[in-house]
């Protein structure tokens, strides 16, 4: 429920009750049901942010202005100003503790400074005494000396920087699958935090920070670590991916209303519709089997079957999810998180003909497209009737494209397609307006 | 009571994120002070390699060593390689050992490439930082003294227990920081 809604509600519970609309008594059960209005959020998201902000000002001017002289210092004096940057984020982070251990935004922000500054150190060590630049080595030391500041400090911004530092990692190592597939057990680490996150209510925007980046690290990570061993298996396993990150953006692990808060869901559902997309044309499934990433180093034996195993765990969860959105007879969301399984289905018809894939997606596409229309018109919602038209649009530009057809008939398909868009919006607009005056 | 403990296993993870650079810096100070000192000649730079910006770039010519016989290698492997000096005082490798060779010095490094007469080798030197400004003029003194007729630069080593940590960097016999300094005056 919508904290704005609540607290608009609360405002008119007086005046609903002195006119007699409510008793005093239902108007004390419906306090009761929602629940306190927590006033702290908007001031202390504005402190995260300074917070935060500041921090991360604050380290890097540090750096420059060591850097700047950096010349003329003896090796000595080096050394702690090296060292110098991590000890006072430690003791900043060290009396937020002790003294403010309630603070969410000191909290967040001393502990995003102290990772930062952590990493700042062992580089400028690095540099002191010309230490060879093996990244993947440097980057996962700093990662470990800070990931549990993520638990004790209770601070998603860690959180991020571990996950995109243990995703640049893994890409250092995209050529050794049987390494860079350690992204999953290491990512793993900041899934209870995640959860937590999620869980809590008022501080929704770390947590959709947190989300956004835990999405474009997975989707990242899984380019570099997994389907190398297995050509083609990426058709199955990114929709699966974008399918978990959808349905789980429809679980309830919070009360949360507005769409910029739900990047799960969201992006999940703009992946899953990207892919099917992608999956209409014959040139994804004629160059399935002859491409693969495979790379010159040769994986066999023991090391596939971390890939292997891991892709059929995501494709498992992916079905399980699915399972249990058509089980609660959910159509419009089981229809998007149908991916993974038409995916599955034409991975394994291909052999027969490249047409059926093909005839699969594009069927899927403009069912998925009317479905939306459809819904759009019955809830009476000009957004959802407008993303099903863009995507039947997409759809049939695209074929049109695909196939052997003059300009002119390009050009009056594209018109016709705009005049339809326009045409329905103002029927609709229309609609409305008539039943408002009703 | 539990904020307590929080604290103690923060002041736990704060003494390890110290000890960590605490102990790069022992390891290399140790070196530096009782390691053997040797001079690695620097290999002729390609003038189509990009300049880096913010630290001298190093090749060296010793870096390929002759494939030991009867010993098998393969790529990234970590290798003893065993020194020696040239007529001129230079370091060399001597050849390749993969176990710890007692008596006589070594630097642990690993196998870059291997072809059918030579092995490369990746050594742990491979770069000298400057400051920002003063990298750019290093590149450029640096690829004056690294070329096919003129090549006088080496670079100055401490190595012990088969550890090694960069010294200074020499050009036309000084220091590189004092070339830097003049061409910046001239």
């Amino acid at each position: 429920m919508n904290k704005k809604a609540i607290k608009w509600l609360y405002q008119e519970l007086p005046e609903l009750v002195a006119k007699g609309i409510l008793t005093q008594e239902v108007a004390g059960k419906m306090r009761e049901y929602y629940g306190e209005v927590k006033r702290t959020s908007r001031t202390s998201v504005v402190l995260i942010i300074c917070g935060t902000i500041g921090a991360l000002l604050i380290g890097l001017g540090i750096i420059l202005l060591l850097a700047h002289n950096w010349e003329q210092f003896s090796r000595f004096t080096r050394v702690i100003l090296s060292l110098a940057p991590l000890v006072i984020g430690q003791g900043l982070a060290f009396w937020v503790l002790w003294k403010r251990p309630q603070s969410v935004a000191f909290k967040e922000g001393t502990a995003t400074f102290l990772s930062l500054m952590v990493g700042a150190s062992i580089a400028l060590i690095s540099q002191t005494y010309n230490i060879p630049g093996d990244t993947g080595t440097f980057i996962l030391a700093w990662m470990f000396l800070i990931v549990p500041l993520v638990y004790i400090m209770q601070a998603s911004l860690p959180a991020a920087i571990y996950l995109l530092g243990v995703t640049s990692w893994s890409g250092s190592y995209w050529d050794n699958p049987a390494k860079a597939v350690l992204f999953w057990p290491l990512a793993a680490i900041i899934t209870p935090h995640f959860i937590w996150a999620l869980r809590q209510e008022i501080y929704t925007i770390r947590t959709t920070i947190l989300s956004l980046v835990m999405i474009i690290c997975i989707s990242l990570g899984t380019g570099f670590s997994l389907g190398k061993t297995w050509s083609g298996s990426w058709v199955i396993l990114f929709p699966s991916i974008y399918a978990i990150f959808y349905l789980l953006g429809w679980w309830k692990f919070s009360r949360l209303t507005s769409n910029w808060q739900r990047p799960l869901r969201i992006i999940g559902g703009l992946g899953l519709f990207v892919l099917a997309f992608q999956f209409t044309f014959r040139y994804v499934w004629q160059h399935l089997d002859s491409y693969s990433y495979r790379s010159d180093r040769m994986v066999s034996g023991v090391a596939v079957l971390p890939d292997n195993i891991i892709t059929f765990a995501i494709i498992v969860i992916a079905m399980l999810l699915f399972y249990d959105t058509v089980k609660r007879k959910n159509i419009t969301i089981s229809l998007f998180g149908a991916v993974p399984l038409l995916a599955i289905l034409a991975y394994l018809v291909r052999g027969q003909s490249t047409v059926l894939p093909l005839l699969i997606f594009n069927v899927y596409l403009f069912v998925l497209s009317v479905s939306r229309i459809i819904i759009g018109i019955r809830n009476n919602s000009l957004g959802t009737i407008n993303i099903g038209m863009l995507m039947l649009a997409i759809l049939i530009i695209a074929r049109f494209f695909d196939s052997d057809i003059s300009f002119v008939i390009k050009g009056l398909a594209f018109i016709i397609v705009g005049m339809g868009f326009l045409a329905t919006n103002v029927l609709l607009a229309r609609r409305r307006g008539v039943q408002n005056e009703k | 009571m539990k904020n307590n403990l929080i604290i103690g296993i923060f002041l736990c993870l704060a003494s390890i994120q110290i000890v960590t650079p605490l102990s790069m810096i022992t390891r290399r100070e140790s070196v530096l002070k009782n390691g053997v000192q040797f001079k690695f000649k620097t290999a002729p730079v390609d003038p189509y390699d990009a300049f880096r910006g913010r630290y001298v770039a190093l090749r060296f010519e010793g870096d390929n060593v002759s494939r030991p016989k009867g010993v098998p290698l393969n790529d990234s492997q970590n290798v003893y390689a065993l020194i020696a000096i040239d007529e001129q005082g230079f370091a060399k490798f001597s050849t390749l050992s993969t176990s710890k060779p007692q008596g006589v010095p070594y630097i642990q490094a690993k196998v870059r490439h291997i072809s059918r007469d030579n092995v490369q080798l990746d050594l742990p030197f491979d770069r000298y930082y400057m400051e920002e400004k003063a990298a750019p003029v290093a590149e450029e003194i640096y690829r004056q003294h690294s070329r096919q007729d003129k090549q006088d630069a080496y670079l100055l080593v401490r190595v012990k227990d088969g550890f090694a940590v960069i010294e200074e960097l020499y050009v036309g016999g000084r220091r590189i920081e004092e070339a830097v300094r003049d061409a910046k005056k001239k």
